[in-house]
């Protein structure tokens, strides 16, 4: 396996430097420095920040001066944006907010989507699995946005004023576990929703696909009970798909969402990300594009090591 | 080790009587908290000479001060003195200032300085602040205001920041002739002519005073580091990027009181009743950002904020259209209202460099005025400001001298008069738009710039000027407008100061782009009249010029304008002093709370 992984991270390596190279170009298309400066531009102050900030060398050497940080996990420079922080710094106080919305929203919207996805698959066609249907169509139909306004309206404002305690916050966000329900609770319930409707759909598809299967058949035949059936024969045999679900997921985890960061004052990664992009702050979305392919790349690799381990058919080769 | 219950008993009391003496000893002072919203999603940095906007400005403008300040209560704006003791002896026909420092003014306490303790501020800190804006390795956002202003400053910029391209230092010890230290509290600006806007820059916060010591040992890190001498301090972790800044009352600063000079109207509004308190009145102040406003009004409307300005959605919620009143269910919570009007102009520009609408011939200079006559800014109004926006002719915004009456001036080329915008155009050349090339339109996205757009192409259309519209984000706009590639672009300008000059620049020749003059208008008439305009105090006189200079422009028309907007305040029945104005932003200091009525 270790072997297997080696030769993965080998041949990503070409893949990961054109990335980075495709990046740092796409960037300097449009000239940064004007962008970033806006109305305040002009040919002494491009000169001044192009000096500053080592825009004013060569292309290769820009590029190399960002792969030798990004190999050596160097993210001191310092934001364009916040003068005086650091990239790094500003990543890592971003990091566990976003988390601690994704995280939970991905557990959550998983179990009760697989579970969801089970039942509607062993009814299929009956009522139960109608009506299921009917929600998940819904729930994908209505933008995430209306859930957002509507969720933080009702869910924190009007339901605070009606028990006149503050349950959930309006907006803002404080570490800690004691006060994830207050800040968190309401934001990964939103999220929740919206992305069950999508995720019912998908695992009722594989689940409805796996009963077809003669394994299932042959279960029904020796007496399986229906829960073991399902929590059991068909559950396992799904792992494939499941897997690839959430795996595709992974790297989202850190990006965070834009949306309910931007609504909800949480000063997670999607909002970082889009204030760098709204101001222009090359270093940020660098690093930020840097990590996300590593990532993409390094989840790629334990999706393929997970198939091996679920599957004995899938060997690492 | 296990007490004995005698021993434990005798523990107990000892903690009773102490947590009682503590109880007694210090009675229980309510702290009095506020909690004020900003709507961005960070300031950029609290570095005076790195900031620029007014998100940078408001809570700069608590921490750091400047020499003179705006009267709080008094309108239209006059200043007063803040770090110096009386306003500034002007001699040599306006051309030198005589400055005196208050005595007793500290920097706020900070490792930085030898023991903690902040030290009184001297003439050197003044000129030490000052000389920062023209070290271009502090990336000042800020020169032009200092530009031309003062004898030799321009030419010591020059001459330092040369020595630093050439691996030198940026020498902050080297005298300017301009700028002379007498002592410790005193000191001379001499000015290579009379500038009217002088005392106006010395109270924006870009000239706010720092000390050196802070910006040597915080190096980079000094703009997320603000120590200053404002009523309140704010330590590095305080401020939680992305989310809020917290500041507290400064426990060191002299003793500044409430005023006792008002506007009559004010007693309404029990302004008066603070007159002589001692500042700031509140402990804390806590300021969250908000980049959406749905947030904003909820926290508002839940009390979580002690005001808000009310978002152009949720003004109908809010006030009664026609009448522009506060709906009862506002007024029943004790929530009272305020407007107040922005220095605003927001206008249509040509880029009179351009071929098809630029230049001074008159077939253009009639086609510019055709599409001018086109527009319909009611519309525009009624569409999608609530009507609330103030529609006038030329550049000066209503308050300021030069403003037309009503906002009409005898000339002007405002629309809609399609009569006239046809006969106009056949004048040009193209009757009809017959013959006239599709013309490039730029506008940045962002709230409802898309519908703005179809309503300005609609306007057009009903001329026969078929418009090309491009929206782009705000940085490519600029870029745009900046290498003179837009024929026409959206923008809006906001005064950095109460007079009409700050305006009036817009049309200077030498600030074309991309300096602030982006419709690239050049006439030399107009600068002349400029010139001798900025060396004016203010007089019948120069409000005549200023108006003739408007005038000169609207004829021209290298515009289409103008619009103001008014922003309207919130206020919860707990906030108490507060008195709304977009001009400056040291008013943090003057507000109180009164927690009872939370």
């Amino acid at each position: 396996m270790w072997a297997y992984i080696f030769r993965k991270l080998i041949y990503n390596i070409p893949i990961y430097l054109g990335i980075i190279l495709l990046m740092m170009a796409a960037l300097r298309v449009n000239d940064p420095i004007w962008a970033y400066l806006g109305k305040y531009a002009n040919q002494e102050r491009y000169d001044a920040f192009a000096h500053q900030t080592g825009l004013d060398q060569p292309f290769v050497v820009q590029y190399a001066s960002f792969l030798k940080d990004v190999f050596q996990l160097n993210f001191s420079t310092e934001s364009w944006d916040k003068p005086g922080v650091e990239v790094g710094a500003i990543l890592k106080r971003a990091i566990v907010p976003s988390l601690a919305l994704t995280v939970p929203a991905l557990v959550i919207t998983s179990v009760i989507s697989i579970c969801i996805g089970l039942l509607a698959s062993f009814y299929r066609g009956s009522k139960i699995d109608q009506g299921l249907v009917i929600l998940a169509v819904l729930g994908m139909s209505i933008s995430f946005l209306v859930y957002i306004i509507i969720g933080q309206y009702f869910g924190a404002y009007w339901l605070n004023q009606k028990m006149e305690t503050e349950l959930f916050a309006i907006a803002g966000y404080e570490p800690g576990l004691l006060n994830w329900p207050r800040y968190c609770l309401l934001p990964v319930l939103i999220s929740v929703i919206v992305a069950m409707g999508y995720d019912t759909r998908f695992y009722r598809a594989v689940m409805v696909e796996e009963c077809t299967r003669d394994y299932i058949t042959t279960a029904q035949a020796k007496g399986a009970s229906r829960k073991k059936i399902m929590f059991v024969h068909m559950l396992k045999n799904a792992m494939i798909p499941i897997i690839t679900r959430i795996m595709i997921t992974l790297p989202f985890l850190i990006t965070g969402s834009i949306l309910l960061e931007w609504y909800f004052n949480i000063p997670g990664m999607g909002r970082t990300l889009l204030t760098a992009i709204n101001a222009k702050d090359c270093p940020i979305i660098q690093v930020f594009t840097a990590m996300f392919a590593a990532l993409l790349i390094c989840t790629n690799i334990l999706t393929d090591i997970l198939y091996a381990v679920v599957d004995p058919r899938v060997r690492l080769s | 080790m296990i007490f004995g219950y005698q021993t434990r008993s005798g523990l107990t009391f000892t903690l009773t009587l102490l947590l009682c003496g503590g109880f007694f000893m210090h009675p229980a002072v309510a702290e009095k908290s506020l909690r004020i919203p900003l709507r961005s999603d960070d300031p950029k940095s609290m570095d005076p000479v790195r900031g620029s906007t007014v998100y940078d400005n408001r809570p700069a403008s608590m921490v750091y001060e400047t020499l003179v300040q705006y009267k709080y209560l008094v309108r239209p704006a006059e200043l007063e003195p803040l770090m110096i003791q009386s306003m500034p002896k002007v001699t040599d026909n306006g051309k030198t200032y005589h400055f005196k420092l208050k005595p007793g003014i500290l920097f706020h306490d900070d490792p930085c300085f030898p023991g903690g303790k902040g030290r009184e501020v001297n003439s050197s800190d003044v000129i030490y602040s000052w000389k920062r804006m023209a070290d271009k390795s502090n990336l000042p956002k800020s020169w032009w205001l200092f530009e031309d202003t003062i004898e030799g400053f321009d030419e010591y910029r020059v001459e330092q920041n040369k020595a630093v391209d050439a691996g030198g230092k940026f020498d902050y010890e080297k005298p300017v002739p301009g700028l002379k230290i007498l002592n410790d509290r005193e000191f001379v600006v001499r000015l290579k002519k009379p500038v009217y806007r002088f005392m106006w820059v010395l109270a924006m916060f870009q000239t706010s005073i720092v000390p050196r010591e802070g910006v040597d040992h915080y190096g980079a890190k000094f703009g997320r580091h603000p120590l200053g001498t404002g009523p309140f301090v704010m330590k590095e972790e305080d401020w939680r990027s992305g989310q809020s800044m917290t500041f507290y009352k400064n426990p060191n600063y002299r003793e500044e009181l409430f005023p006792t000079e008002h506007m009559p109207e004010d007693k309404k509004w029990g302004f008066d009743k603070a007159a002589g308190a001692r500042l700031p009145m509140v402990d804390k102040v806590e300021m969250p950002f908000y980049v959406q406003d749905q947030p904003m009004w909820l926290q508002f409307m839940a009390g979580n904020l002690d005001y808000t300005q009310v978002p152009a959605e949720n003004w109908p919620k809010a006030f009664f259209k026609r009448s522009q009143r506060l709906r009862r269910e506002f007024k029943s919570k004790g929530i009272t209202a305020q407007a107040i009007p922005l220095l605003d102009f927001i206008f249509y520009g040509f880029n009179m460099s351009d071929p098809l609408v630029g230049g001074t011939s008159d077939k253009n200079k009639y086609l510019r005025q055709a599409i001018n006559l086109g527009i319909d800014w009611e519309e525009r109004n009624d569409a999608f400001y609530n009507g609330l926006n103030i529609i006038y002719d030329g550049m000066v915004p209503p308050g300021l001298d030069g403003y037309p009456k009503d906002g009409k001036a005898t000339v002007n080329y405002r629309g809609p008069n399609l009569e006239k915008a046809r006969a106009l155009l056949a004048k040009a050349g193209y009757p009809g738009g017959k013959g006239l090339p599709r013309i490039d339109y730029y506008t940045s996205t962002g709230r409802n710039n898309q519908e703005q757009t179809e309503m300005f192409v609609q306007h057009m259309a009903k001329i026969g000027i078929d418009i090309n519209p491009h929206l782009v984000d705000f940085s490519t706009l600029i870029e745009y407008v900046t290498n003179r590639k837009a024929p026409i672009f959206a923008f809006a300008w906001g005064s950095d100061y109460p007079d009409a000059e700050n305006n009036l620049a817009l049309f200077y020749s030498p600030n074309q782009s991309p300096g602030s003059n982006h419709f690239n208008y050049v006439n030399s008439d107009y600068d002349t009249m400029y010139e001798k305009m900025t060396t004016m105090s203010p007089s019948p006189e120069r409000t005549a010029l200023i108006e003739k200079m408007r005038d000169r422009v609207v004829e021209d028309s290298p515009y289409i304008g103008s619009m103001a907007r008014s922003r309207y305040y919130l206020i919860h029945p707990w906030l108490k002093n507060f008195k709304p104005t977009e001009i400056f932003y040291n008013w943090v200091k003057y507000m109180d709370i009164a927690e009872s009525k939370r």
